[in-house]
């Protein structure tokens, strides 16, 4: 009696089993299909199939990596840049390129600083602990929310039809998203402040300058540090991108090798741009650990 | 003197009366950074002057943009944010089939060796600063006007930074289940299936999915350098100072743009 009872449960969880795994096995299939139609349709939209890019497609991308490489010859490697095949020769205006990396390290610099600082502002702004307004806070979110929104390159493109090509649009473009970002973030390190200290200084009558001075202050300027050095490794190649629309800085170098399909050239740069992004990020990589370090220190 | 504040004195001297130099280091810090600052702007050639030159220009620029208009072009700009889109889905399609192998090669679980194993991540650290735009400039000289090098562009630029996201979740995984399996006498392709996929696949697609975002929201620099879809539409419009049309297009673009990021929250939600 147990066993009939028994066995109709086995084979009604079993039932049951093969019905979700059959759910299963459709949905995933239909989900497959789905994703291959988009896919295909995809490619085909973005010209895979019969791409204008001639006959002979993987010729192409063989001639275009080879015009890339540089054609360096082992015997003059060392010489100066009227040697055909130095490196001297292959970085021929190596001191032009070190200027324009140097301007669009600048621009980051100035970009992440004045961010930051108008960051700082609005992040206080628009903290539910500092700011007793909530018409400002709700205000200083949606602009915050807005700027985000819009895409680097196209406001680039609109401050250079504006102020003219120059550094001058890229660090209103860097300092705008960084204000926007930066923002954001400094707000949620304000909201998660130990209040203990706040009222502290409320007891002893201490106005909201003070308390932001002696009570938030210490407590999150390590953190604001060590989200603006994140924030300035990424300034640093969006920086470098944005030269290519003529807001300064080694992007126009870049661009002006491929006006003359200097395409061993554009290597170089790229080279130049890969290790100056390096540098900078082993640099804010070292201060933010050592940031991390003093916070857990304390 | 009041009694509590010669007891702050003796128990804590320098909080009470700081060094000179303790007061000092900070302000003398601050005002050196500002005239490196400083130095930096006038090195540039920032200057009020261009700066207020240049921000009357931008209003009047900003007050065309009302109304929005779509300049009579709807199905055009509809086409390009179609084609941004593909653009964007076949780039982290391709990213994304050219990272696994990467990712898999660059888990500390796979590839135990140290040096190996640091090297080739700091490989990908370096690339992945490298922006799309940069890529997509020589792509687009290379192979021609139109969306193929742009697509190439967002994949290349993607691999570095999806191939280590592919590697930690690889190295996050729990071994015990694949212990489990080994330990039943199952074949390495039964373990890999049973043991490690069902915990990376949703994590790996779930981040897919984020840089598909990322790529929607940034594929319209691709066509300012000639690769086609709505940065070329907008480019064309900001050459002309047609602005009330570029408001328009941003304002669809970012509508998509929010469409796609609810679309796909949805998505990870159900994956997770």
């Amino acid at each position: 009696m147990t066993d009939v009872a028994n066995g109709g449960a086995v084979a009604a969880f079993e039932q049951e089993r093969r019905r979700v795994l059959r759910r299963r096995r459709a949905e995933a299939l239909v989900g497959l299909l789905a994703f291959s139609a988009l896919l295909l349709l995809a490619l085909q939209r973005s010209q895979f199939f019969g791409a204008d890019i001639g006959g002979d497609p993987l010729g192409r991308i063989a001639t275009f990596l080879g015009r890339m490489i540089p054609d360096l010859k082992a015997e003059v490697l060392l010489e100066d840049k009227h040697a055909r095949g130095s490196i001297a020769w292959w970085y021929y205006d190596l001191p032009l390129w070190l200027r324009a990396g140097w301007q669009t390290v600048e621009m980051a610099v100035l970009a992440t600083a004045i961010g930051a600082v108008a960051a700082t502002f609005a992040g206080f702004a628009c903290a539910r602990n500092l700011m007793p307004l909530a018409p400002v806070r709700f205000a200083v979110r949606r602009l915050l929310e807005f700027l985000r929104t819009l895409p680097d390159l196209i406001v680039a493109l609109i401050l250079v039809s504006a102020f003219g090509i120059g550094p001058l649009p890229g660090v209103i473009t860097l300092a705008i998203s960084t204000f926007a970002s930066l923002g954001k973030l400094f707000a949620e390190v304000n909201e998660e402040v130990d209040s203990r200290p706040l009222e502290a200084l409320e007891a002893s009558g201490a106005g909201l300058a003070r308390k932001i001075r002696y009570g938030v202050l210490p407590q999150v300027l390590p953190n604001y540090a060590s989200y603006a050095l994140l924030r300035l490794e990424g300034n640093m190649a969006a920086a470098a991108a944005l030269g290519i629309v003529g807001a300064g800085g080694i992007g126009i170098e870049l661009q002006r090798a491929i006006t003359y399909t200097e395409f061993d050239t554009y290597l170089a740069i790229l080279l130049l741009i890969v290790g100056m992004i390096f540098l900078i990020d082993i640099t804010s990589e070292r201060i933010r650990h050592s940031l991390i370090g003093l916070e857990a220190a304390r | 003197m009041s009694s509590a504040m010669e007891r702050a004195l003796d128990v804590a001297p320098k909080a009470v009366r700081p060094s000179l130099r303790a007061r000092a280091i900070p302000p003398l810090a601050v005002a050196a950074g500002l005239v490196a600052l400083f130095a930096m702007a006038a090195d540039l050639g920032l200057s009020p002057g261009a700066l207020a030159a240049g921000a009357g220009k931008l209003g009047r620029f900003l007050a065309t943009m009302l109304p929005p208009s779509d300049g009579g072009d709807l199905m055009r700009i509809v086409r390009a944010l179609g084609e941004t889109f593909a653009m964007a889905f076949a780039g982290t399609v391709l990213a994304a089939l050219a990272a696994l192998p990467l990712g898999v090669v660059g888990a500390k679980s796979v590839v135990a060796q140290p040096a190996l194993h640091f090297g080739f991540r700091r490989a990908l650290d370096i690339f992945r600063g490298v922006p799309a735009l940069v890529w997509a400039l020589i792509f687009v000289a290379a192979f021609g006007l139109g969306p193929f090098g742009g697509v190439l562009a967002l994949a290349i630029a993607d691999v570095p930074g999806l191939a280590k996201l592919y590697a930690e979740a690889i190295e996050n995984a729990d071994e015990k289940p694949i212990e489990g399996l080994r330990a039943a006498g199952a074949a390495p392709p039964v373990m890999l299936r049973y043991g490690l996929l069902p915990q990376v696949a949703p994590v790996m697609a779930s981040q897919t999915l984020f840089y598909l975002e990322s790529n929607f929201r940034h594929a319209a620099v691709l066509g300012i350098v000639g690769a086609g879809g709505i940065g070329f539409e907008l480019e064309e419009r900001i050459r002309i100072f047609a602005f009330d049309e570029v408001a328009f297009i941003v304002i669809l673009y970012v509508a998509c743009v929010a469409a796609l990021d609810l679309v796909s929250q949805r998505v990870r939600a159900r994956l997770a």
